[in-house]
């Protein structure tokens, strides 16, 4: 299955979940509805002057020996998002993983300087910045008001 | 709104939304530590009340119902808002300007509910666990806030957030509001209120939550003893519009937007369009209450060329917003002066 069709399927669950629970008198519904029908996500509509990125829409961790074993270890809690958002050293992301495996991510033993070393070679500070999507078509003009 | 993460679900609000004084809960910011609680019932919902208490509680949404309301205008924002602009960057939800809005939130106070218990006087702390569902060996979501705190007539166990019952990603269908303290003092999907002798002991108060008592650099390492909790806002502004990189028609332009400072009230925002050379008064705006945010603007006769506007907020308490934010290892509370780079042509 393609990263992006696991992740139209998640989102179908997301959406779902919320859609079911509103019989609890959840208004939270109509946003994710909402959010569904508009497409879900969609590249982020900056406006003016977007930093340059080479985010995409793919949420599937980036390319490397350490692919897999990664999306297995962090992505059963958390989507890749939240990763593909850091900007970390080495010392900072030894820490992370760390922290993760004392929280319940299974990483092998032989697999964490590995796994240290492709977060960090990835996600590190000198990479540009995350461009994260946005739940509707809102349209910044990058207009002030004037009058 | 923008999507910091589907799972667990965090949206900020963008920050040209933050121009109005009661946000829509539709563009209210959602932060999300764990998975949200998967069944939600108002039927089946319950809230205990032990811990150091004569008379232990379980009420149903029904009681809380029973009991007298009281309403507050809150600024709730997230300790880690700004965090993406400390440098160097630090982990956590790289959230820009927008994990902040305010509404009306409206519930029983809940130096009420506790009154109904009967604290002891070995009560010192108050400890609230929501129905968040934890994943793995996470740590849960609980925290605590100080007794005077709690028992302070503008804290709620709120069920209505601008009028109407609380939304899911709100915290449905209570949850307890601390005002002018950091969001996550407030939390959602509240279930178990516990009184206890000493502050909660767990990871979401220490390490989590916590400034050094000193600035430290990046790399030092902070024992615990050298911390303390992260409660009260910083006093701060925000630029809502122009937005960064516009380019606008000479003549009369307006800039906008919004200042906060927890527990304290804002006195003065100031704008400088000489890149922070001079400063001149906002005008505040007309709504105001205890805890909540001051919208501004601050229009000028605009000629052609680049502008910088900075933005500086000055609270009751002398705070004034800082040229920098102080780095902290969590990257709480980021502060600074705001700025937006604009073209006049």
């Amino acid at each position: 299955m393609s990263p992006k069709i696991t992740f139209l399927l998640a989102l179908a669950i997301v959406v779902n979940f919320d859609l079911r629970s509103s019989r609890a008198q959840i208004p939270g519904a109509p946003l994710l509805a909402a959010f569904a029908r508009s497409g879900g996500f969609r590249p982020n509509t900056p406006g003016i002057n977007p930093p340059e990125t080479t985010a995409t829409l793919n949420e599937a961790l980036p390319a490397g020996a350490m692919q897999q074993k990664a999306t297995t270890a962090c992505l059963e809690c958390h989507e890749a998002r939240i990763i593909l958002q850091q900007r970390l050293s080495k010392a900072t992301w030894t820490k992370e993983v760390d922290k993760m495996v004392k929280w319940g991510a299974v990483v092998d033993a032989a697999d964490r300087d590995a796994l240290i070393d492709y977060l960090s070679e990835n996600f590190s500070p000198d990479k540009p910045p995350y461009i994260p999507p946005r739940t509707s078509k809102e349209k910044i003009s990058g207009k002030s008001r004037t009058n | 709104m923008i999507v910091r993460s589907a799972r667990f679900f965090d949206l900020e609000t963008p920050v040209e939304f933050l121009n109005t004084w009661l946000t829509p809960v539709p563009h209210f910011f959602v932060r999300n530590h764990m998975h949200e609680p998967s069944e939600l019932s108002a039927e089946t919902w319950r809230l205990t009340v032990g811990g150091e208490v004569e008379k232990p509680l379980t009420l149903t949404l029904h009681d809380l119902s029973k009991l007298q309301t009281h309403s507050v205008v809150n600024t709730l924002e997230c300790a880690g808002n700004g965090r993406s602009l400390h440098r160097p960057q630090v982990p956590g939800v790289q959230w820009g300007k927008g994990a902040v809005s305010t509404a009306r939130f409206t519930g029983p106070r809940l130096r009420d509910v506790l009154q109904q218990a009967g604290v002891k006087s070995t009560g010192k702390h108050v400890m609230f666990r929501g129905l968040d569902e934890v994943p793995g060996k996470v740590p849960p979501f609980i925290r605590s806030i100080p007794i005077e705190k709690a028992l302070d007539s503008d804290t709620l166990v709120a069920t209505h957030m601008n009028g109407a019952p609380l939304t899911k990603h709100h915290g449905f269908p209570a949850r307890a509001l601390v005002p002018g303290w950091i969001g996550a003092a407030s939390c959602k999907w509240l279930t178990e209120i516990k009184i206890l002798d000493s502050e909660f002991v767990g990871n979401f108060m220490s390490p989590g939550y916590r400034l050094p008592n000193q600035p430290v650099k990046p790399g030092d390492s902070v024992k615990p003893e050298d911390t303390h909790p992260v409660t009260g806002l910083s006093v701060k502004s925000v630029i809502s519009g122009p937005l960064d990189g516009a380019s606008v028609k000479p003549g009369r332009v307006a800039a906008h937007g919004a200042a906060w400072a927890g527990e304290a009230d804002i006195v003065k925002v100031e704008i400088s369009l000489d890149d922070g050379a001079t400063w001149s008064p906002a005008t505040l705006g007309q709504e105001k209450s205890k805890y909540a945010w001051r919208l501004w603007s601050y229009s000028w006769n605009a000629k052609r060329g680049d502008y910088t506007i900075k933005s500086r907020a000055t609270d009751s308490q002398g705070r004034v917003q800082p040229s920098e934010a102080v780095w902290n290892p969590s990257g709480y509370l980021y502060n600074a002066i705001d700025e937006v780079k604009i073209h006049v042509a």
